[in-house]
């Protein structure tokens, strides 16, 4: 095996790992707000690429402005989730696993309406910038995984500011750390909750994005992604956001090196396993939990 | 009864009161009990009289009315959480239709043989992973069922793949086949008999008022000297035979499998079964995989609606009517309250 395979897939296990990271800060952000697992974090990566592609085909819109326009939907989509799903069963003081099961139906039922609504054929999107790949001794890297890394550094940095600088980003940071608290601050908890769901969405909906042009879309993918995601924020420590970047990179890398070593056909059993393996020996992630 | 506070002595009959097992009051009327038996007998019975699709549907109702009544005790009777019984189906599916078409088994050992290997997986699987709580207990078991459904897609040489294994014999008694419908619901029926008796028994045995201990508090169950340990993995142990026991079914009614059918499609239904029918009740799994069963055969057009009406169906079950229709058989229990004074047992 040449190093340059090696490097290539080294390459490809980067980019992959950045959307699995994004995906993983969704779920964190959401679980930071409320202690709520949302595992219909799946399906706002499936509809991100859906939507973009509905409106770039059928509605004949610039690329920009469809991508600007998805995101926006699947935001608003995952607000309505919350207000459909999550806040009646919060209201309810449901148990921790009804509200997982909740989530996951709402997965299903999420899919099925977008094959109704659009078909059950795999779906592409144009790459960004079509542009020949860059040459890296000797290792080409397409303009479409720049793009993804860049993007998602980007994201990190801006959410990274969020948190750390605005009145919202704080107040939702409160609010992880203790919500009674910080409702007796007068922080509206209750619309941290929605604020959280639009968020996650998004980024999700922007994983999704980046990620369709160098693989495809269905209606059906979104599972595979929301597992790969929770991993990622299981690595890094469930609840922390850039821990769960941080474990996304290192599961694409892993990924990587699975599929040059056993095959493709192993990919999400490996993924599986190392969630397994994290879970029994060391379920606090490489950074610890949070708080 | 005695007043002395025997707890955990060998006999133990006090822990009941410590413990009421949960979500299941004691009825206070024979018919408001006999409620769900009479609604489920009046199903398998029109299926028996109409014979053909009706008594297919409802015999697949059956076979899901065993893997959900092991979930239930794993979920009901002990309140914890597993979204990978399907792996437990699986490995008693495959291991009967792998032992009966390639090897030449009877169907009995090879359902033995495929129960014993449910057994031994839920045994290595549940040791390190019921130590987990919460989310992670649930990922962890979402992420078993996911396992073994790759596992059954990837590993060609023994599962085929995608393509799957027919040509799996039906069950023999004596020789005779049991090949038509009718012998098929027949025999269905009266496995979910078996399995309805074993799980009012576990229920109300010691061992199932440990499970409700642990439901209850598991900090409780462990001051009264409850291994709680021991005991998850006894009801995951159980749930997972079940599992196993169902697979087999399966897979000697229809002579075919393949990865499709333990898919998440799958945990989606059986989860979706044990809320209408009401979770950690005894009728409960046999009622709610009777009526879910039923309810999209009779809009058959919207074949493609299916899986879109059992998520809404749960997401509403869940926010409105969390106890499913056992709350409603409760609730025609309450009415007449005539005799509340006498206070039976549960059944």
């Amino acid at each position: 095996m040449d190093a340059t395979l090696i490097g290539q897939s080294l390459v490809s296990g980067l980019g992959i790992g950045c959307v699995y990271g994004l995906i993983g800060i969704g779920f964190c952000v959401i679980y930071n707000a409320s202690g709520i697992v949302n595992f219909a974090q799946g399906a706002f990566v499936m509809l991100g690429g859906m939507i973009t592609h509905v409106l770039l085909v059928r509605g004949e819109l610039p690329y920009g402005l469809a991508i600007l326009l998805a995101v926006l939907i699947v935001a608003l989509l995952g607000v309505a989730v919350e207000r459909l799903v999550v806040r009646p069963l919060w209201n309810r003081n449901a148990p921790m696993f009804v509200m997982i099961l909740a989530t996951l139906a709402a997965q299903i039922v999420i899919e099925r309406l977008t094959y109704l609504a659009i078909d059950d054929q795999p779906k592409t999107l144009p790459v960004f910038t079509d542009l020949p790949p860059v040459m890296l001794r000797g290792i080409a890297v397409n303009m479409q995984s720049l793009w993804i890394v860049a993007g998602s550094l980007a994201i990190v940095a801006a959410l990274a500011l969020f948190f750390k600088t605005t009145r919202t980003g704080k107040a939702m940071r409160a609010c992880a750390i203790n919500r009674e608290a910080a409702a007796l601050q007068g922080i509206p908890v209750h619309s941290m909750l929605a604020l959280a769901f639009a968020l996650s969405a998004g980024l999700g909906a922007v994983a999704g994005i980046m990620l369709t042009p160098t693989q495809y879309t269905a209606f059906d993918i979104g599972v595979p992604f929301a597992i790969s995601g929770f991993i990622a924020a299981i690595i890094g420590g469930f609840g922390r956001p850039f821990g769960a970047f941080l474990g996304g990179l290192m599961l694409g890398v892993t990924q990587a090196g699975a599929i040059l070593a056993f095959g493709a056909g192993m990919k999400t059993i490996v993924a599986l396993s190392i969630l397994l393996l994290f879970l029994f020996v060391r379920p606090s992630g490489i950074l610890g939990p949070a708080k | 009864m005695t007043s002395s506070p025997n707890i955990i002595s060998r006999k133990g009959p006090d822990l009941r009161r410590v413990f009421p097992v949960p979500a299941q009051p004691a009825p206070r009327n024979r018919l408001a009990a006999a409620a769900p038996w009479l609604v489920a007998a009046c199903i398998v019975g029109y299926a028996l009289f109409a014979g053909g699709y009706p008594a297919t549907v409802v015999g697949f109702a059956l076979i899901y009315a065993i893997f959900v009544s092991g979930l239930n005790i794993f979920m009901g009777l002990t309140a914890q959480v597993s979204f990978g019984q399907s792996a437990f189906a699986a490995v008693g599916g495959y291991a009967s239709a792998i032992l009966t078409t390639q090897y030449d088994w009877g169907w009995l050992p090879a359902m033995v043989a495929g129960i014993a290997a449910a057994l031994a997986a839920a045994f290595a699987i549940g040791y390190p992973t019921l130590r987990l709580k919460g989310h992670y207990l649930s990922m962890a078991t979402l992420a078993i069922g996911l396992i073994a459904h790759e596992i059954a897609v990837e590993w060609e040489s023994v599962t085929m793949g995608y393509l799957g294994i027919s040509g799996i014999p039906p069950i023999d008694i004596a020789g005779y086949e049991l090949a038509g419908d009718r012998a098929i619901l027949i025999m269905l029926s009266l496995c979910v008999a078996a399995t309805v008796f074993a799980v009012s028994r576990i229920r109300s045995s010691r061992l199932g008022r440990a499970f409700a201990g642990l439901a209850g508090s598991e900090d409780a169950a462990r001051a009264l000297g409850i291994d709680v340990a021991r005991y998850k993995l006894v009801s995951f142990l159980l749930a997972a035979s079940f599992a196993s026991f169902s697979g087999s079914l399966f897979v000697h009614v229809v002579g075919y499998v393949s990865p499709e059918v333990f898919s998440l499609h799958m945990v989606i239904l059986s989860f979706t079964m044990l809320y209408v029918g009401g979770i950690g009740t005894v009728a409960g799994p046999v009622i709610g995989a009777l009526v879910v069963s039923a309810l999209p055969e009779t809009f058959r057009a919207f074949r493609d609606y299916q899986d879109l009406a059992y998520g809404t169906a749960l997401i509403l079950l869940l926010i409105f009517a969390p106890r499913g229709l056992a709350g409603l058989f409760a609730a025609l229990d309450r009415k007449p309250s005539s005799d509340r004074g006498k206070g039976g047992t549960a059944p």
